[in-house]
């Protein structure tokens, strides 16, 4: 089984509830680690706008690369329900090391600012899964608009959209995530990305 | 055992936060050896969590490492920050000395009392510290929404009553059945985080509503639900509704019925849109060099507004506070009303919620007792409001400044600021740094060192809501929310020697021998509400209750004619040429065809910032790394003065400047400049502010109706 997330970009309004209740519940200060972040995508020129939100995490993918490059085995992909974890005492830590980080495309290992820090990230909430909850960015959206469970039940669900404004799907990857994309937004150029927190 | 109970050992206290930004959201705070280790949303009836990112950086709020835990004595100039720590003994002896010399000496008139929404539960707000006040002999206090009072005075000449106070009065029915939404200034992803407002709008986008964000922001709102936007002129929302209104009196789109049956004086207000009153008609030509907007823009809103039924019309406090913000209330209401979109039963008396009050003794402030009513009073806002000892919030610094021989009621020696950051609030910082500095005395209840508190003599910690107890009422004006009383129960005691704010207004009780005063813990005084509570609702059940009117979708209007009166009748008895019987467009100080433009082009406003309330929650970590505190200016502007992305800028006019960088952005109108209000005023040893302050930039003056004009500013920016 694979649990993963669902996102319904139009619903989106950039509130970054998820954000601070990610922290909140993993105890993450402010700094340069943050397990999930808000992409601010602002296409097009005045009056003709668009503004695209897309929240960013890990996305658990099927096939890890951050798995496969961690020479000390602290990243793991769980058989159950396929979240890929951290054993924070075994990473070698960034300044060591930082394979990790060097290999996903998403920018979901972070680092705090502390000396050589140990990699953390988002875990999809394993934690809450246990007590019949599902992750905390979900159950803090305001307007509904992300959803996680097992991949066939989101697929079911929702469809199997796997890109959307602001996210490319790396096939080999399998990042377990599925969207519900923009509307309207191709006819516009990108005229700038924000991220929020920002990272390093 | 529940999922919840085998989670861990904590204790898991349920409470409501209420950070007066019109949220009333569940909290769920995990207690874990007396620390609170986290806070979680509770799901509402839909599903939906109410919660807002501000909720939960709570935690860091409560353990921040600058509150303010024991009582301080100013040692420095005031507005130094200099402090040194004293005890609660000496503080209060020293402020009740300071209050009994000043009432000796200048009278009760002379003492100012305001007191924010900070937590605005019941037992540790503003009845606490009025009736002691009042126990005291009296107080001068304030009037005015500072939030929207502009809308208090529009729905009051317009209606006799005011149908909100908090949230836009839309019932969640309402957006599922609309066809076309127009967010009039209204940006409610950003502002009425803790209510269903925003699924509402993104479930009527999905049922095909067609949404219109006019404003002069592209903000988020128009971002997730809108397909159309239509940047406006700050200022001028008036007069693009006036056209509106004339191309659907033009061309018979009214709704006749509804105007005959309900409406007085729709024959006065059609004279001066159609332009017979003077001359001037108020045609969407007349009104595109007024407000930026393209003629057939208006009118094709105006056709669609008028035939797309049901229709919303989204207003918002926002655009109320500038210049005759009233006003655009004022048309607002006139266009829902003349199109047969605005729904009565908003103004359909109410179950009366309030069934019981806290017990504190009641009594009117002496100090109001002998005035007569102010000459722009509305029966609707009540004798206490409009009594002419109050000071407008908007004008409290001049206030201050000139006392008596300003035309003020009194002169004023002593000022209570509980929970207020009053100075960073309200116009006109560095006059109101000035006012300040005149006062014999000044006291602050506060949690942190804000801006307003390093001018105090005297500063007092306050605790957080979570470190104390008290009950929140039903409040039906919040649309779908609290339909019953919830005990909001205390999460961990108060931090250092903090004290709640009934503590503290207890202690000062006995230092100034104020006897009647209750002086049981705030446990004991909630089991107490909640006894007369439950009797109350036995009354009721076994139906020999005290008259409660019957809910009804009738609407029950208290204007002199008990219609929607598009020519107000309470309006025109107070004879002044700014506030005109039926809603006009009144050009504004400090338009664009102000001669000051010639120095300061751009206009300011200083719209909400989703990671503040007001000037709450702007020192939390977690918040600041989310949004930079930034002016935000269209390309253009900044392309022709040589200004880039995060380059640092002066923002600056006649009343003060700011340093803070640039935002660089296709979201905002060009002409028009945001800074997001809220932020700290930090200045310099020059009086330059370097914390992004807007209200350095605003001024202290009120519109005729109350409100107060914060989006209405010229300012000049420069690169560094
Ligand atoms: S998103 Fe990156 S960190 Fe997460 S599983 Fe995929 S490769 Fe690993
Ligand atoms: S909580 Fe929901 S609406 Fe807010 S930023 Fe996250 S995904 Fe977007
Ligand atoms: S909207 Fe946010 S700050 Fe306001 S009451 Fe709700 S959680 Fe608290």
């Amino acid at each position: 089984m694979q649990l993963g997330l669902y996102i319904d970009q139009n619903r989106c309004m950039g509130c970054f509830a998820c954000i601070v209740a990610c922290k909140d519940w993993h105890d993450v200060p402010a700094g340069p680690a943050s397990w999930i972040r808000l992409k601010i995508m602002e296409k097009g020129a005045y009056p003709d706008l668009l503004v695209a939100f897309l929240p960013t995490a890990c996305w658990h993918c099927e096939s890890p690369e951050c798995v496969s490059v961690c020479p000390a085995e602290a990243i793991a992909k769980r058989d159950e329900d396929g979240i890929v974890t951290v054993d924070r005492d075994v990473c070698l830590g960034r300044d060591d090391c930082g394979a990790c980080l060097e290999a996903c495309p998403y920018d979901a290992p972070q680092f705090g600012a502390e000396e050589n820090a140990k990699m953390q990230k988002c875990d999809l909430c394993v934690d809450r899964w246990a007590q019949a909850k599902k992750p905390v960015c979900v159950s803090s959206c305001p307007v509904q608009a992300l959803d996680a469970g097992p991949m066939d039940e989101l697929r079911a669900k929702y469809g199997d959209v796997r890109e959307a404004e602001g996210f490319t799907c790396l096939a080999p990857l399998a990042p377990s995530v599925r969207f519900k994309p923009k509307e309207n937004a191709a006819s516009l150029d990108l005229r700038r990305i924000d991220v929020f927190p920002r990272s390093g | 055992m529940n999922a919840e109970q085998t989670a861990s050992e904590d204790k898991i206290v349920t409470t409501v936060c209420n950070s007066h930004c019109g949220g009333i959201c569940d909290f769920k705070v995990h207690v874990r050896d007396g620390k609170i280790i986290r806070i979680e949303a509770v799901p509402e009836e839909d599903g939906r969590p109410g919660m807002c990112l501000r909720g939960h950086a709570y935690r860091q709020r409560v353990y921040s490492p600058d509150r303010l835990l024991h009582p301080l004595k100013r040692t420095g100039p005031r507005g130094s920050g200099e402090f040194a720590r004293i005890s609660w003994d000496e503080a209060l002896e020293t402020v009740a000395g300071e209050m009994q010399r000043i009432k000796a000496a200048y009278g009760n008139a002379s003492m100012l009392h305001f007191c924010s929404m900070c937590d605005p539960h019941v037992l540790h707000h503003v009845l606490a510290f009025h009736s002691l006040l009042c126990g005291f002999g009296g107080y001068t206090a304030p009037w005015g929404y500072i939030s929207c009072e502009g809308n208090a005075f529009a729905e009051g000449v317009t209606f006799g009553k005011s149908s909100r106070i908090g949230y836009t009065p839309h019932k969640p029915d309402e957006y599922q059945e609309a066809r076309l939404i127009v967010m009039w200034g209204w940006n409610p992803a950003t502002t009425e985080m803790g209510s269903g407002v925003s699924l509402s709008l993104a479930r009527a986008r999905e049922k095909g509503a067609r949404i219109v964000a006019v404003d002069p922001r592209y903000t988020d709102s128009a971002a997730a639900f809108a397909s159309q936007w239509i940047p406006i002129r700050p200022g001028t929302d008036a007069a693009a509704m006036l056209a509106m209104a004339y191309v659907i009196i033009d061309e018979n789109l009214q709704d006749r019925h509804f105007i005959d049956e309900h409406t007085h004086g729709f024959d006065k207000f059609k004279e001066y849109v159609l332009g017979r009153e003077d001359g001037v008609a108020k045609t969407p030509r007349w009104a595109e060099p007024i407000t930026g907007v393209q003629a057939e823009t208006l009118a094709d809103l105006a056709r669609e507004y008028a035939r797309e039924k049901p229709a919303l019309l989204g207003s918002s406090f926002g655009p109320g506070r500038s210049a005759y913000g009233e006003q655009y209330h004022r048309m607002a209401a006139a266009l829902e009303t003349i199109t047969g979109n605005l729904r009565l039963d908003r103004y359909a008396p109410k179950p009366k919620d309030f069934r019981f009050l806290p017990p504190f003794p009641f009594q009117p402030n002496p100090v109001e007792k002998e005035a007569p009513l102010r000459w722009n009073a509305i029966p609707s806002r009540g004798p206490s409001v409009n009594s002419s000892a109050r000071v407008n919030v908007s004008s409290f610094a001049n206030a201050i400044l000139e006392g008596k021989a300003g035309g003020y009621p009194a002169d004023y020696k002593f000022l209570w600021l509980s929970n207020t950051n009053y100075l960073n609030q309200l116009g006109n910082i560095n006059k109101a740094v000035k006012a300040f500095k005149k006062l014999e005395f000044i006291l602050v209840t506060e949690q942190f060192m804000t801006a307003t508190a390093k001018f105090a003599d005297i500063v007092l910690p306050v605790c957080t809501f979570l470190e104390r107890c008290d009950l929140m009422p039903p409040l039906n004006v919040f649309s779908s929310k609290r339909r019953n009383f919830t005990v909001l129960s205390k999460a961990i005691e108060p931090l250092g020697e903090s004290r709640s704010q009934l503590a503290i207004c207890q202690a000062l009780a006995v230092k100034l021998g104020i006897s009647g005063y209750p002086d049981q813990s705030d446990e004991e005084l909630v089991r107490q509400m909640v006894a007369m509570v439950s009797a109350n609702e036995k009354l009721k059940t076994e139906g020999t209750p005290k008259k409660e009117p019957a809910a009804s979708t009738k609407p029950q209007l208290r204007t002199p004619s008990g219609k929607i009166e598009l020519s107000s009748g309470i309006a025109e008895k107070m004879n002044h040429p700014d506030i005109p019987a039926v809603p006009k467009y009144i050009e504004t100080w400090e338009s664009l065809n102000d001669p000051l433009a010639a120095a300061y082009p751009l206009q300011l406003i200083s719209p909400h910032f989703k990671r503040r309330a007001h000037s709450q929650f702007d020192n939390l970590p977690w918040l600041r790394e989310l949004q930079p505190q930034a002016v935000s200016i269209n390309s253009r502007d900044a392309e022709a003065r040589g200004i880039t992305e995060e380059d640092m800028v002066r923002v600056f006019n006649d009343r003060g400047e700011v340093r803070i960088p640039a935002r660089v952005t296709e979201r905002i109108m060009p002409g028009v400049v945001a800074l997001p209000q809220g932020a700290w005023y930090t200045p310099d040893e020059n009086g330059i502010d370097h914390g992004g302050s807007a209200n350095v930039l605003t001024r202290s003056i009120t519109s005729p109706g109350g409100a107060l004009p914060s989006h209405t500013a010229l300012v000049q920016v420069e690169r560094v």
